[in-house]
């Protein structure tokens, strides 16, 4: 694939990138997440807020690399290492929405649920593709 | 300097194996299942969704260091950037160690003060070594012989 496509693509999975690191501060509302943690134990609560940061942590800085360096991404040797574990990333987390989160919530939320199936194929794609052999 | 960076590399990618596999005994060992089950069916999917993800950084951090000990002391702008990230993970983990996890609920038996231990001791090494490849990378450390 075209260098120059495949520096677009990461740049848009940058602008993608950034949407979701501001969606976990809306789910975080919408799904109240302080309030279904307060009757949880310490150890819950923490756990779940620091791998929250965490996830937060990665995305943004993916979208700042994407964003700012995308050709980085497409080096050989380690460039291509690292799109191809957010490929597998973004991969894996189109099944874990298709096979093991609850299907009423899913379905309550049907409009969001395809909309986030979307968001993670075309990201799983991107990277995919900046990994392959040119 | 470079070689005891390797050196230094390897230690920490094989410490970080031996994190990702002590990992998988976590969840038994501190009653994880019992504890989440209050949630609500997708608070416990989040939780147990980003606790994979968590495990799955730690072990492209290890094949990273393992790996890729040479682009990691490459003086690229990219490698520089890494360390930086990976300085600023561990660091913030440090941190929660002494002053952030709230360890009131977790039984002192001594396995659990062993492991505790071990694990500050692991973090303080990442810190460590994540700052002199970032101090190598960024140039502020020499080639010179140690």
């Amino acid at each position: 694939m075209n260098p120059l496509l495949l520096e677009t693509a990461l740049r848009v999975a940058g602008l993608i990138l950034a949407g979701l690191t501001l969606a976990n501060f809306v789910a975080a509302r919408r799904f109240a997440y302080r309030e279904n943690l307060a009757a949880s134990a310490v150890m819950v609560r923490q756990v779940f807020q620091v791998h929250c940061a965490y996830i937060v942590a990665i995305i943004s800085a993916l979208a700042l690399l994407c964003l700012g360096w995308p050709g980085l991404l497409l080096d050989d040797g380690m460039g291509r290492v690292l799109s191809a574990f957010f490929g597998l990333f973004w991969l894996s987390r189109v099944i874990v929405q298709l096979s093991y989160y609850d299907r009423q919530t899913r379905r309550l939320n049907r409009g969001w649920d395809l909309f986030f199936l979307g968001v993670f194929l075309v990201l799983a794609a991107i990277f995919t593709l900046a990994a392959l052999p040119r | 300097m470079k070689e005891l960076l390797h050196l230094g590399l390897q230690l920490g990618g094989w410490s970080l194996v031996v994190l990702c596999i002590a990992s998988l005994w976590i969840p038994k060992m501190l009653g994880w299942r019992e504890k989440v089950a209050g949630l609500t069916p997708l608070m416990r999917e989040v939780w147990w969704t980003y606790s994979c993800y968590i495990w799955g950084s730690h072990v492209f951090f290890a094949v990273l260091a393992l790996g890729f000990p040479d682009w990691l002391t490459g003086r690229s702008p990219a490698a520089a950037a890494m360390s930086g990230f990976m300085l600023l993970w561990w660091s913030v983990r440090l941190w929660l160690q002494f002053f952030g996890y709230d360890l009131a609920e977790v039984a002192t038996t001594p396995a659990n003060r062993i492991a505790k231990h071990l694990l500050t001791l692991l973090f303080l090494s990442l810190v460590t070594l994540y700052s002199l490849l970032l101090a190598w990378n960024a140039g502020w450390i020499g080639t010179g012989e140690l």
